[in-house]
């Protein structure tokens, strides 16, 4: 096992930032840390990284008790802050080299390995740069090149992609998953379900400190009601019609608004052509049609009531 | 341990910020205030022209002879004696600076103001008071008569300063000890900014190197030996350019003034680590207390006012055996007029246990390894 926590407790004053929180990451995993701004992802990190203090539990990284004197361990940890984490007086190849020195002392090695880095995060043409000169994405870039340059067995990545170009997104989603590939396990925390689905392994769904379902995102899927979700645009129906509709097979909730029908299904064949059948017996015209399969957002919803991204 | 420390040298020197406060500022301080004191004592050699009006049967002898002797003694005084009118008519042209009316009680009238009309009032000033004390002496103690009239007569060695050691200064040199206090105490700045790289909860740069595998202890001494070796090669600068680009009133030898630059080096730098990280103020508050913290004591120093520090001697001294500021501009003091080499050490010591007492609860504070919030 990558990571082991048990009942985690953090408190800030009378705010339980971790309730009881376990974790348990395996070697080669990317594990999303999913959930909400607050929900204590930043807390569990930073708890892993032996930088807060906490009330209660236990943190092993690698089979090791984790502590701030734990520097076996700490050296293969790479670290990709949420705030970029560079400094404005250093160049791109000066600040990767900087923060690799803190893990690699041999400097023809270290050499090599920023070289890598720089290739890895797309920063070639802005070795000489500095940080001020940099666009967000590239900044974020550099941000994630000091964090993995030392080719570190785990790598905490705490939303990289906050206020990020779509390119550089994709770029670093990609690099995350080559990452993955060569060999390092990741934990990835993030707001974003879209980032999560794409590139997790497994996903733990955070809120309150705690964790409210892990599992792989088929089987986050599986634990909800939903399993598809049909919306219909710039369709006029009466009262009678939804009722009706809310009778038909595997229908268990349906949502009207602005001539937009929103039907939620559960797990069944032909959901979508059951009300189109109804629609068109009925002879009531409509817009257009489609058909979505459930998000972690709606397993976020079914669990909490609250949409993710409240 | 060296990229360390080369990143952080490389790191703290491409900061303007860091930069400006503890050696630009100075700088431009100390030159603006060399240039301005330089005007004042480029005065001090021009004649000031007066003219003096006996006022008839009332007329003070004595201060007419008073006068005389002002002239004849000094270059800095040239006085004429007219009629009132031709007196007033001269004042009104500019000729002269003022009148002095020699009557039964002497005055002074000035046309204006200005360096050569305080000189005036200075003259009639010290005429005064010394007849004063002449009367005083004339009826309390009449066998001393004789004594203090020769002791007026040499007025104006009197008011020379002499050291101990046969060297002399000027009032000015104790403005730029107090800003060799203020340039250390600046230091702060300096110690601000190792402060915020090493503190987890202050920066997420700080946070990043402390979740790495850098020994703690060893990431504090590099922070600290950077930023002291800085601002120690700074304050060298600082007291070169003044004692030989200036060339102002430093006779001490420059190795002699080492000791005073290294402790109130230390000193700056680990004052503003101990403000930067004590407590969660922002960073404008934190800024603010060490420009206060450095100001008011390079005030209390006699930086803003020569005789601040004497003041405070007599009324609460206490205070100049803490103050930094204070200290090491009277360590100057010792080196470069006063020889008095007790009164140096004593300021040595206070200033090394100030020193000790600062870079401890520096360490106390900043070893930190967990936090409760970040």
């Amino acid at each position: 096992m990558m990571i082991e926590i048990e009942n985690l407790v953090k408190r800030y004053g009378n705010t339980l930032a971790l309730d009881h929180f376990d974790l348990n990451v395996k070697e080669g995993e990317i594990y999303g840390l999913l959930g909400p701004n607050g929900s204590g992802k930043s807390t569990a990190i930073n708890c892993m990284l032996s930088l807060l203090k906490y009330d209660r539990g236990s943190i092993r990284i690698m089979g090791e008790e984790m502590s701030p004197d734990n520097y076996r361990v700490k050296s293969q940890i790479g670290i990709v802050m949420q705030d970029v984490a560079v400094f404005e007086e250093l160049n791109v190849y000066d600040n990767i080299d900087c923060f690799c020195s803190l893990y690699v002392r041999d400097r023809k090695k270290r050499k090599e390995m920023v070289e890598d880095a720089i290739r890895f995060a797309g920063l070639e043409e802005y070795r000489k740069s500095y940080p001020k000169k940099l666009s967000g994405g590239l900044l974020r870039r550099l941000n994630i090149a000091c964090g993995i340059a030392h080719r570190p067995k785990l790598i905490i990545l705490d939303e990289p992609t906050v206020a990020v170009d779509p390119q550089s997104r994709n770029r670093i989603l990609e690099g995350i998953c080559e990452l993955n590939r060569q060999g390092s396990t990741i934990v990835y925390t993030s707001h974003y379900m879209e980032e999560v689905e794409q590139i997790c392994t497994r996903i733990a769904i955070m809120d309150h400190g705690k964790n409210i379902a892990i599992g792989t995102k088929e089987e986050l899927k599986s634990m909800i009601k939903t399993g598809e979700t049909v919306t219909i645009e710039a369709v006029i129906l009466g009262v009678d019609d939804l009722a009706e509709i809310r009778e038909l097979p595997h229908v268990f909730d349906l949502h009207y608004e602005d001539q937009k029908l929103v039907v939620k299904c559960t797990r069944a064949k032909h959901n979508l052509l059951r009300i189109l059948n109804y629609l068109q017996e009925k002879d009531i015209p409509f817009g257009r049609v489609f058909s979505e399969l459930p998000t972690l957002n709606d397993v976020f919803l079914e669990i909490t009531g609250k949409r993710l991204r409240d | 341990m060296l990229t360390m420390i080369w990143y952080s040298f490389l790191t703290k020197i491409k900061n303007i910020n860091l930069i400006f406060w503890p050696l630009v500022f100075p700088f431009v301080l100390t030159t603006a205030m060399y240039f301005s004191i330089g005007q004042i004592q480029e005065a001090d050699f021009e004649t000031v022209r007066a003219a003096v009006v006996s006022q008839a049967e009332k007329a003070d002898e004595t201060f007419l002879l008073f006068l005389d002797s002002m002239e004849q003694d000094s270059d800095l005084l040239e006085v004429e004696k007219m009629p009132e009118q031709d007196a007033v008519y001269a004042l009104e042209k500019g000729e002269i600076s003022g009148i002095f009316y020699a009557g039964e009680k002497p005055s002074l009238t000035v046309g204006g103001s200005g360096f050569p009309q305080t000189i005036l009032q200075m003259v009639l000033e010290s005429y005064i008071e010394g007849k004063e004390t002449l009367e005083d002496v004339a009826s309390y103690h009449p066998e001393g008569m004789d004594a203090a009239l020769a002791s007026m007569k040499s007025y104006g060695d009197t008011v020379e300063q002499i050291s101990l050691g046969g060297r002399t200064t000027d009032s000015t040199a104790q403005f730029f000890y107090a800003m060799i206090g203020m340039a250390c105490l600046y230091g702060c700045f300096i110690g601000y900014g190792s402060a915020m790289e090493l503190q987890a909860n202050l920066t997420p740069l700080a946070a990043r190197r402390c979740a790495g595998p850098a020994n703690r202890m060893k990431m504090i001494l590099t922070e600290l030996l950077v930023s002291f070796t800085l601002h120690f090669v700074n304050m060298m600068i600082l007291l070169a350019y003044m004692k030989y680009i200036l060339r102002l009133e430093f006779s001490g030898s420059f190795a002699e003034m080492l000791p005073v630059l290294f402790l109130g080096s230390m000193i700056g730098v680990t004052m503003g680590m101990f403000i930067t990280s004590m407590g969660r103020m922002g960073e404008g508050m934190k800024i603010g207390i060490m420009v206060g913290v450095s100001m008011i004591m390079s005030f209390m120093a006699g930086l803003m006012n020569g005789n601040m520090k004497n003041v405070i001697d007599r009324s609460f001294p206490v205070l100049n055996r803490i103050n930094p500021a204070a200290l090491i501009s009277d360590a100057m003091y010792c080196i470069n007029v006063y020889d008095s080499p007790e009164r140096y050490f004593r300021d040595m010591m206070l200033l090394g246990g100030l020193c000790v007492l600062m870079a401890a609860g520096t360490f106390m504070i900043i070893r930190r390894k967990r936090y409760d919030s970040i």
